[in-house]
């Protein structure tokens, strides 16, 4: 029975376990830097420690100091978040060590899923459909070309280690390898401490979609709708949306079945999801992520089931609320608003926050760590807040999206609300299905009245 | 006043700054309020600026203690305001502040000597104390030369990172 959880993160998700924490009843301690000394996770939790400077690598991401913290609060579990230690198999490793419950699954599942190239095999052994490529990591960028004689070009070289766009090349031609090679490895090194790569077919349109589940650890697990995250900008993830919109139904049961079938092979304990690319009509494995993720809310709009909750009663001991294939209600999308200029390339965004009022009313939920007063520093990552909302069908939660996208106000630093706004009167959007190059594919443009529109090549703007 | 000390005459006219130096020493060091020298036609005197009642600890952050009663409000108290803590009143002391998170011991080893007392005069880089962390011994140098005017943390207790553990008048 867990008393006591740890929260080794900041930001949104800290107050999002903290919150969890407390409707459940048990303790909450936050960890924070001295950068993040008025940030609300601090002040909600229970206990709070400083640990280390505003530097992630001495703070938030240092081990020794996450479990000597640990160890002062008596806290008999750490909640990981995601980023910093979520999927570090060494911390989960440490944690099992010094008798502290990590809430996810065993350090060497995380080590084994972590590794991208590894991750493809088992997905293969589970009869789970991967991208064609490499078995496991391509140790030259002889065997590149080996495989790309294989399944042809284009080619994707991508990182083992990491995602995120790190380390990942795009190459069309064989000569073209060897250079992409050197300088994936050199990148994934320098993001992740470590330069190993493999390879895949590279698809011209896909779509992102996802599949999240908990399991129990003990042989049961609970499956939720599948998730669309096509919308992204150099690889990172912008709108979420659940479930999949013009998504064929055999597509939608053959991802939950496959992923269902990973998940049982792994003796999984946790929340996880398995993602994939759906191309041309087929589907195929690309990397399992073994932590809870930035976009969680849209599935427990639509399932009403705390997921955070679920994360700590498995790891209680206490199993799930919900087993087998959860059913959904209604729409759900997650529009994540970060502290970016979208006018001015996306320029990263400091400094107080003068004014802040969230949108509220029926089907909005905003999970954010802002306040009015609150300063946004440069050294953690730039997102400020998820706006979610959740209606009856599709085109409502569109009409809602826009509605709280309106509302919500923010002053004293630019953010990447009027992008969402601009996205929700695409036409393509709307109509639902869009794969990942649809932001690349389209220009945004200031109108007449300083409105953002997205607009493709060879498409003029509306008139103003 | 130190008995037997004897200061240099002074040149005519002249105002040696070592001797008034060594006699603010003195003055803060005896704890009298003031003293006054006349050779000749020169007086000096100096006085101490009147302090906040001296003798009242720092409080240690409350973040590391559970909270004995089971309140709905959260009690997340940690740092002490700066504004209180008494480097404002006495801007001449240093405070070491913890480098890492870990609990506080005041000797190498349990049943050992403290590395430090009140009074002590350390050298920058000689170890105040030890912060444990994961079973790692961290020692903890003194980032500046001095003595050794109050020791912040009980021994065995937990301390925060960046959270104040001695307080150093800095000399030299």
């Amino acid at each position: 029975m867990i008393s006591k959880v740890l929260v080794a993160n900041r930001g949104e998700v800290a107050l999002r376990v903290i919150r969890a924490c407390r409707e459940i009843g048990i303790r909450s301690v936050a960890v924070y830097s001295t950068a993040d000394m008025d940030s609300l996770h601090r002040l909600l939790a229970d206990e709070a420690i400083c640990i280390g400077p505003p530097q992630a690598a001495g703070s938030y991401l240092n081990i020794p100091a996450v479990i000597s913290a640990a160890e002062l609060s008596g806290a008999d579990a750490i909640h990981p978040g995601y980023g910093f230690l979520a999927e570090n198999a060494r911390f989960a490793e440490i944690c099992e060590a010094c008798n502290i419950k990590f809430l996810g699954p065993a350090s060497s599942v995380i080590a084994c899923m972590g590794d991208k190239a590894t991750a493809r095999r088992v997905a293969a052994a589970a009869d789970v459909p991967i991208t064609p490529g490499s078995d496991g990591p391509c140790r030259s960028s002889a065997e590149v070309r080996r495989i790309g004689a294989e399944v042809g070009y284009p080619l994707v070289i991508k990182a083992s280690a990491g995602g995120g766009g790190k380390g990942m090349r795009v190459v069309h031609a064989e000569d073209e390898v060897e250079a992409a090679y050197v300088s994936a490895s050199r990148e994934a090194g320098a993001a992740f401490g470590d330069g190993s790569l493999y390879a895949e077919r590279y698809m011209e349109e896909l779509r992102h979609i996802e599949v999240q589940i908990v399991a129990d650890g003990r042989g049961r697990m609970a499956i939720f709708p599948e998730r669309d995250c096509s919308i992204q900008r150099r690889y990172q993830k912008l709108v979420e949306e659940t479930p999949a919109p013009e998504l064929p139904e055999e597509a939608r049961e053959g991802m939950k079945t496959a992923a269902a079938a990973l998940v049982g092979s792994l003796g999984y304990e946790g929340a996880g999801t398995i993602e994939f690319v759906y191309s041309g009509g087929e589907f195929y494995f690309i990397e399992m992520n073994t932590r809870l993720q930035v976009e969680h809310p849209v599935t427990e709009m639509v399932t009403d089931v705390d997921l955070v909750a679920e994360q700590i009663a498995v790891a209680s001991g206490e199993g799930l609320s919900v087993a087998g294939n959860v059913p959904s209600r209604g729409h759900a999308m997650e529009f994540r608003i970060n502290a970016e200029d979208p006018r001015r390339n996306f320029l990263p965004q400091t400094g107080p926050v003068e004014f802040y009022n969230p949108p509220g009313g029926p089907g909005v939920r905003v999970d954010s760590h802002l306040y009015a007063g609150f300063k946004v520093t440069p050294y953690y990552d730039s997102l400020l807040a998820k706006l979610i909302v959740h209606a009856r069908t599709r085109e409502a939660a569109l009409r809602r999206g826009a509605r709280a996208l309106d509302e919500f106000a923010v002053a004293g630093l630019e953010t990447t609300l009027p992008l969402h706004l601009a996205i929700l009167e695409d036409e393509d959007f709307r109509r639902g299905g869009v794969p990942t190059t649809f932001l690349a594919e389209r220009e945004l443009k200031s109108d007449g009245r300083g409105l953002l529109r997205l607009s493709t090549a060879g498409r003029s703007s509306p008139p103003s | 006043m130190n008995e037997g000390e004897t200061l240099p005459e002074p040149e005519k006219g002249a105002l040696p700054l070592e001797d008034v130096d060594r006699l603010v020493e003195l003055l803060a060091e005896s704890g009298v309020g003031e003293i006054r020298i006349r050779r000749g036609e020169l007086e000096i005197t100096v006085k101490a600026k009147s302090e906040a009642p001296a003798g009242s600890p720092v409080e240690p952050p409350a973040a590391l203690a559970a909270s004995q009663t089971a309140t709905p409000r959260t009690e997340a108290v940690q740092e002490p305001d700066l504004a209180e803590h008494p480097v404002e009143r006495n801007g001449s002391q240093h405070v070491v502040r913890s480098p890492v998170v870990g609990t506080f011991y005041r000797a190498p080893a349990p049943g050992e000597e403290p590395y430090v007392e009140v009074g002590d005069r350390v050298g920058a880089g000689q170890t105040l104390c030890i912060v444990e962390a994961m079973k790692l011994m961290n020692e903890i140098p003194a980032d500046a030369s001095g003595e050794v005017v109050e020791v912040l943390v009980e021994n065995a207790k937990g301390v925060e990172y960046d959270q104040p553990l001695f307080r150093i008048r800095p000399e030299g």
